[in-house]
């Protein structure tokens, strides 16, 4: 373990020293896969590809070639992001066969910062659950607790970075799928600003929520891979021209910076344990210069019921393409084209993602429309209001990941509310479109991580990793998890 | 609080091309309306002086040049239909002889 537990920017100087060639770090990696098969992180393991770039890597550094930022090092990315010539299963039976004709802006990015794509990890179906649970390949397992669920819908790219299988990982975060599961597994995990990454190539689940981000073991390696996947891109008009600072230079120094603490974030159903632990940060972000500023966002409790609404209807119009005939599953038996899509979609979706789609076509039917969709819209803007008016006060709001720690498999898995209330903390985040990351913060008595979020404004993300990182180097239950 | 009847139900389900056991819908119908009633909850935010009439995204004056680029071969396409036959998916008739 002397390789495997170092983080991305350790194991990055040990590659550009010699210390280690990409192959064997690689092969180190595919061992690991192995030795923790039981956790489910991965749903496709690409060896040889990964062994092919290994080996390039290694020669043309030899040969004194200039090399990428990730040059040579093994990444894992979600499995609803293309890559061409590899199975895009999206954790659905709908596309168990699928095999990408294309590659994501964002796993290109990668290939061109010369890294090792390892593996595609396990999700909930079509990026939609709180615990992984929802995959048609099975449930990935929380390496820190087996008996736990990793989180989701990133569930298997946290899973994996937790368990030495890489050395970072790509995810996507609608509500809080990088940030809930980083918190369960004790990794850090950032949803960049909507736009911040081109989303071309990433299976779509709620386009104006959806963003691609990172799953780390450290704050820094967190920068150096957003510098890495950021940019504008032709094949996707929500990505942004805003241009991408040098990300993996964090400003040490918090002095003088205000820090905001909405008292909404701190309610009654914030387990005792994870409130201590965001106490504790408090105080150690108050000790270390910052000032504490008291903000309030007096909505924050209806953003769930927001979320369920824009983000079923986005989800009820982009899976209606799912039809049976142009690529997935076609069911075997059916009497007519109609039959053919009802047969085909209701044997390759699951539960969770059939009652989104129901939910999302019961919002936007007409009747229902005003009252729920366009209310929705109205909530989600007096949402925007309220946190552009807190951020006037401060730099960086701090909150709870999520109200408890990992739950048992099996816990939530019959009652859906009871799962989307997971998300209570990390929703209204996508709603707004912030930047947000998840860092350890500590421990409860049973060894299980608790994650803290820090909020910036939009495009903020640098106050995101000098408040991350500062507390990641100095704080006793960072390094604790 | 909005109540959801088994046969608004099933008309969503035809609505949304899915189908739906009897006992998954008694459970569907059950579920629906315990998020229904969550979701309730935007109605106690005030938006009495919110405007939607502006436009959702500020990237929508980028759009790019309509330029023909090489875009994915038929091959490509094809390569992922359950059914295909000389490059065309193969899809059920849906007109009959004769028909419109």
């Amino acid at each position: 373990m002397d390789y495997l537990n170092k983080s991305l920017f350790e194991i990055k100087e040990l590659l550009e020293s010699g210390k280690i060639s990409s192959v064997e770090l690689t092969k180190m990696c595919l061992e690991q896969i192995k030795h923790t098969q039981n956790i489910n992180a991965l749903i496709s393991v690409c060896e040889d590809f990964a062994l092919k770039t290994a080996k390039r890597v290694d020669e043309d550094r030899k040969n004194g070639k200039k090399l990428g930022a990730l040059a040579g090092i093994p990444i894992v990315i979600k499995d609803n992001i293309n890559l061409k010539g590899t199975k895009t299963t999206c954790a659905s039976k709908f596309l168990e066969n699928f095999v990408s004709p294309y590659t994501a802006t964002c796993a290109q990015k990668l290939i061109d910062a010369d890294a090792v794509i390892i593996g595609k990890a396990n999700m909930d179906e079509f990026a939609m659950g709180s615990s992984n649970e929802n995959s048609a390949f099975g449930a990935a397992l929380n390496p820190k607790n087996t008996m736990c669920v990793p989180g989701g819908s990133s569930g298997g790219s946290a899973a994996s970075v937790s368990a030495y299988q890489c050395f970072g990982a790509l995810g996507t975060d609608t509500g809080g799928s990088i940030r809930e599961p980083a918190s369960f597994c004790g990794v850090v995990g950032l949803k960049p600003t909507y736009g911040r990454v081109s989303r071309y190539g990433v299976v779509a689940f709620a386009s104006s929520l959806d963003q691609v981000g990172t799953l780390t073991r450290s704050v820094k390696d967190s920068a150096i891979m957003l510098e890495v996947i950021s940019g504008q891109d032709k094949n996707d008009m929500t990505s942004s021209a805003e241009k991408v600072p040098n990300f993996s230079n964090i400003k040490s120094d918090i002095k003088g910076l205000k820090i905001g603490i909405a008292k909404e974030f701190f309610n009654e159903n914030l387990n005792e344990e994870v409130k201590k632990s965001l106490d504790d940060a408090i105080s150690f972000y108050k000790k270390n210069g910052a000032e504490l500023v008291d903000i309030s966002l007096p909505s924050l409790d209806k953003a769930l019921a927001v979320y369920y609404i824009i983000s079923s209807a986005e989800a009820a119009s982009n899976l209606a393409r799912f039809d049976g005939v142009r690529y997935g599953v076609r069911a075997q038996k059916f009497s007519d084209i109609n039959d053919l899509y009802f047969k085909s979609r209701s044997q390759g979706f699951g539960g969770e993602v059939k009652r989104r789609i129901m939910l999302g076509n019961y919002v936007l039917s007409s009747g229902y429309f005003d009252a729920f969709y366009r209310k929705a819209k109205k909530a989600q803007k007096v949402l925007k209001q309220e946190f552009s008016a807190a951020f006037s006060k401060c730099d960086v709001i701090i909150s709870p990941t999520t109200a408890n720690v990992a739950f048992k498999i099996g816990e939530k898995s019959s009652d859906p509310l009871s799962m989307y209330l997971t998300d209570i903390f990390t929703v209204p985040i996508n709603i707004v479109g912030v930047p947000a990351m998840s860092i350890p913060c500590g421990k409860n008595k049973d060894g299980l991580p608790i994650g803290m979020q820090l909020i910036a404004k939009q495009w903020n993300e640098e106050m995101l990793f000098r408040f991350g990182e500062i507390f990641e180097k100095n704080h006793k239950e960072a390094k604790n998890v | 609080m909005p109540k959801i009847s088994i046969d608004e139900v099933k008309k969503l389900a035809k609505l949304s091309r899915l189908e739906f056991s009897q006992e998954e819908l008694q459970k569907f119908t059950s579920d629906f309306e315990g998020i229904l009633n969550y979701v309730d909850l935007i109605n106690k935010v005030n938006t009495q002086n919110v405007d939607l009439k502006e436009k959702a995204i500020d990237a929508e004056e980028d759009l790019r040049a309509d330029i023909i680029t090489k875009s994915l071969s038929q091959d490509e396409i094809i390569a992922n239909a359950p059914l295909s036959e000389d490059g065309a998916f193969v899809v059920p008739t849906t007109v009959e002889e004769g028909g419109q």
